[in-house]
């Protein structure tokens, strides 16, 4: 109950800014979109009708359809599930894996301790998307691939911080009284020094939600990202592109979702990041 | 130079009633509270009083370096006759590193790290005297550093401020204000900050420059130990005015103001006890309050409803004496 | 302090190829880890007998793992990547032919955003409140968001679609130099266009920050001139926190390469990737994503190295950066 209380605060603290305001209401927007699709949506986004082809927005069409005379605005909320999905499950998997690593290393001797942190910087040394499309070369594109990849790029990230909070935390008095006492080992990291270190990395996590939006995006719209029948906003961008010359619309209207909604998350997740404490992931700019 | 001077000649700085005051978010915050007070030409002046008297403020004043959030400057400062108050910032920039030299109270964050300590030197140099090659300036910073007492000076000059200890980058300070010849030189706590047996050092360095130095020396401290070993003239301030001021043996050996007996008395027991935490009862004024009676009076043992009805004002008592307390002949 | 230096770089390149080292075996691995006839599934629908052999071969895929890890590191140190299995031609031969398009691609873009974002900074430090900062600190936050692909479709449609003002897409044919630069303008600018924003941002809040720094006191308490203060002194302190963050962003700028090159059809190394994953031609994405790999890490390494250059604490630590976090 006090969780939810706090939660509350900071959620009003985010919202008194205006930046804050504007990111709150998007994100809204966009998880609205994605947990309600079927019923937000007006026609099944998968609904080929040939014949009306590139219609301009109309009654029938709020925004018109595409090549294949699928609706642009059914299309469109649905690509909000697709990124939800894939930003949620991903960073849920980095923030478990980073965590338990960085917890890991901060414990480990110091040999050990080097070598994964040189996992991290291996993992690093690879700007996220040509790491995807290197692993997309080799096991070929599905969704799962890409949740799976993306969130392994992430992972050095969370460790990293991770291992850093419990080296600051490790000489913290607390959790020497608590060894004194004869705590256990795994009692201290759960119930010690998880709750203690997960508020900022969840912060970072929520930050880091534009970040795989983007990379899933990019990858769809190389057709490389998530298969159909899920289409992405990248995938929706990427058949506007081709379609270029026969109708503007559809490349707007799904280039202005995934723009939106990218810029949403963006300024809620700094607004978060202010209002809980601005000095967290400071270099993550 | 001690003693008292039968014909003064005009002091250096005259400042008359000047109010500071700076928006914080408890209230406007009254820094100072209609400060009077003269810098005697040559003379050293020691400017005492606690942490949140207004003494580290009134320095800053003096250059003008103000605050974001200041509200109100009124009053005077004639420097020499020119009212430096009203002066926009392009003319004041003239009278900063030329007429007026500062030495701040932590030497540690004063310099820029990603500069050598020659950079500092001669960039002050080069500003106060436009026409010099830098090998000049170069040569003069040398000089300087030598004569703050720094061994090895070419060395130093090459380093970077994180190499030099606390000690060494306030003596660097030292010398930049030297170079710059100034008619007045602010000392803001420049020991404060240091061990003390660095303090020692940088205080007997203090004492060697002053016969040297001809222009007039503001020396800030809440040490007044320091002040009578190092100052002509003393200024105790408290709460953002000042409480009493004169010639510095007078008034350590007769204090008039209740505040400065009550200091007295705290060093002298420290010196005694050896420690530092003797402290006068009571609390040192909120500043956010308004400023209608004495501002020691709270803290008083000798306050009458008198002094809570009104401010007292700073009474010339002769001899260069001035005491704000209305039963200050009775102290005498 | 000389000695200093020469430790830390030294480490540092130590480290780095570690680094390189851990990502060759990566994508090494990666092969390796195909299930199944890996010829099969690597050259997909290609798979005639003869290619079929051809990348066993190439690859010695029919050899015992530790064999084939030699042979890979071996190639590559002599500067073998391997043949492009389609057409026979050298990998890294194909790589160096269009890898100046990707680097002329990337720099331009971080010297437009940096000759255009820092001054913009200042600007804004230095006027604070103005409308041009009020007006930053909208559009840095709005254009950093978005992605540059999508920057990238819109600046398509705008100048090059709507407009007609600029050529549209691939690079010039008859080499002429002019043409050539107008066709970089579009790429060019869509790839820095976040950036601008983020980094005059950036600077405008280090040299705030700067600005109320002590050691500004000091110079300010000696009358330098407020010109001096700035550009001298302020901005070399503010440079510190905008290169890490520039440093952190150069892996998004090479993504973002990637994808421009594709809207544009600009030949390069993003290009490269794509057209090699489509034909399942795997030597050239192992040999591609590597000298993207090492580019990466060789430019972080020269970012780390400009902090002691700049800072002159980091010198004589002789501590990674890394090493502090």
């Amino acid at each position: 109950m006090r969780g939810l209380a706090a939660t509350f605060a900071t959620l009003r603290k985010v919202g008194g800014s205006l930046t804050g305001a504007v990111g709150l209401v998007i994100v809204a927007l966009v998880l609205s979109c994605a947990l309600f699709a079927p019923w937000l949506a007006t026609h099944n986004p998968d609904a080929l009708d040939v014949m009306n082809r590139f219609s301009p927005p109309s009654g029938a069409h709020w925004l018109g359809t595409d090549q294949l005379g699928r609706d642009l605005y059914s299309r469109m909320v649905h690509g909000a599930s697709v990124a939800m999905l894939v930003a949620l499950s991903s960073i849920a998997m980095a923030l478990t894996l980073g965590l338990a690593l960085g917890i890991l290393a901060a414990y480990l001797p110091a040999r050990s301790e080097r070598i994964v942190l040189i996992v991290f910087d291996v993992i690093a040394s690879f700007p996220s998307l040509v790491l995807a499309l290197a692993v997309v070369a080799v096991f070929g594109p599905s969704t799962l691939i890409v949740v799976i990849v993306v969130a392994v790029t992430l992972v050095p990230h969370f460790g990293r911080v991770a291992r850093s909070q419990v080296l600051t935390l490790k000489s913290a008095p607390f959790l020497e009284a608590e060894k004194i006492l004869g705590a256990s080992w795994p009692r201290i990291v759960f119930f010690h020094v998880m709750p203690n270190i997960l508020g900022p990395l969840v912060i970072l996590a929520s930050m880091d939600i534009p970040v795989v939006i983007t990379i899933e995006a990019g990858l769809s719209f190389l057709g490389l990202g998530v298969r159909p029948p899920l289409a992405s906003w990248g995938s929706l961008i990427q058949d506007g592109y081709q379609y270029l010359s026969d109708s503007w619309v559809p490349v707007v209207v799904s280039s202005v979702a995934l723009g939106v909604a990218t810029l949403g998350f963006t300024l809620f997740g700094e607004a978060l990041r202010d209002a809980v404490d601005p000095r967290i992931g400071r270099e993550h700019g | 130079m001690t003693g008292v001077a039968t014909s003064s000649p005009p002091a250096l700085v005259e400042i008359r009633d000047l109010v500071l005051e700076a928006a914080t978010p408890r209230g406007t915050a009254h820094i100072l509270r209609g400060v009077s007070l003269d810098i005697g030409r040559g003379r050293i002046l020691g400017v005492v009083g606690e942490s949140g008297s207004g003494k580290s403020s009134l320095a800053s004043c003096l250059l003008k370096l103000l605050p974001s959030n200041m509200t109100r400057l009124t009053g005077s400062v004639r420097f020499d006759g020119t009212d430096l108050l009203p002066l926009p910032e392009g003319q004041m920039r003239e009278w900063r590193g030329q007429r007026i030299a500062m030495i701040f109270q932590d030497p540690m964050t004063a310099l820029n790290p990603l500069f050598t300590v020659a950079t500092h030197l001669v960039d002050v140099l080069r500003r106060r005297h436009g026409d010099i090659t830098r090998a000049q300036a170069l040569e003069r910073a040398r000089a300087a550093l030598v004569s703050v007492g720094i061994a090895d000076a070419d060395l130093r000059l090459q380093a970077y401020p994180h190499e030099l200890s606390g000690g060494m980058r306030q003596r660097v300070m030292i010398a930049m204000a030297l170079l710059v010849e100034p008619d007045l030189l602010l000392a803001d706590e420049p020991t404060t900050a240091l061990d003390a047996t660095v303090e020692a050092q940088i205080v007997d360095l203090l004492d060697q420059l002053r016969r040297k130095l001809s222009g007039s020396i503001v020396f800030i401290s809440h040490h007044l130990g320091l002040v009578a070993q190092l100052c002509d003239d003393v200024c105790v301030m408290y709460g953002g005015t000042v409480v009493e001021t004169g010639p510095v043996d007078e008034v350590l050996a007769a204090p008039l103001h209740p505040y400065t007996r009550a200091l007295l008395a705290c060093e002298i027991e420290a010196h005694d006890e050896g420690g530092r935490l003797v402290s006068i009862p009571g609390e040192v004024q909120d500043p956010v309050a308004p400023h209608v009676a004495c501002v020691f009076a709270p803290r008083c043992s000798h306050a009458l409803d008198a002094c809570r009805a009104g401010v007292p004002a700073l009474r010339d008592l002769g001899g260069m004496r001035k005491v704000a307390c209305i039963r200050a002949e009775e102290f005498a | 302090m000389q000695v200093d230096t020469a430790r830390y770089l030294v480490s540092r390149l130590i480290t780095t190829a570690l680094i390189v080292f851990g990502a060759m075996v990566l994508l090494f691995a990666l092969t390796s880890l195909v299930p199944g006839d890996p010829a099969a599934i690597l050259l997909g629908p290609q798979a005639t007998p003869e290619f079929s052999q051809r990348m066993i071969n190439e690859m010695g895929l029919n050899q015992p793992i530790h064999v084939r890890l030699w042979r890979f590191f071996s190639n590559v140190l002599q500067g073998n990547l391997g043949i492009d299995i389609v057409s026979g031609k050298s990998v890294l031969k194909m790589i160096l032919e269009v890898m100046p398009y990707t680097i002329a691609l990337t720099f331009s873009a971080i010297v437009l955003a940096v000759l255009t974002g820092v001054p913009l900074g200042v600007y804004a430090a230095t006027h604070r409140g103005s409308v041009l900062d009020n007006v930053l600190a909208f559009v840095s936050v709005a254009f950093i968001a978005v992605p540059s692909f999508v920057i990238a479709i819109f600046l398509l449609l705008i100048f090059a679609i709507w407009l007609d003002w600029l050529p549209v897409l691939g690079t010039s044919r008859s080499g002429d130099w002019l043409d050539e630069f107008r066709r970089m303008i579009l790429p060019t600018a869509a790839l820095a266009m976040g950036w601008i924003g983020f980094i005059a941002r950036l600077v405008r809040t280090s040299m705030l920050e700067v600005m109320g720094e002590n050691y500004i006191r000091t110079s300010r308490a000696y009358g330098l001139s407020e010109r001096l203060i700035t550009y001298k002194y302020a901005l070399k302190n503010a440079c510190i926190p905008t290169i890490t963050i520039l440093g952190l962003g150069i892996g998004r700028l090479l993504g973002g390469a990637v994808l421009i090159e594709i809207v544009f059809a600009r030949p390069g190394l993003g290009r490269l990737i794509y057209s090699a994953i489509s034909e399942r031609n795997y030597p050239v994405v192992q040999g591609a994503v590597l000298v993207v790999v090492v580019i990466f890490v060789l430019v972080n390494l020269l970012v780390d190295l400009s902090y002691s250059v700049i800072d002159p604490r980091i010198r004589h630590a002789g501590a990674s950066r890394r090493a502090g976090e």
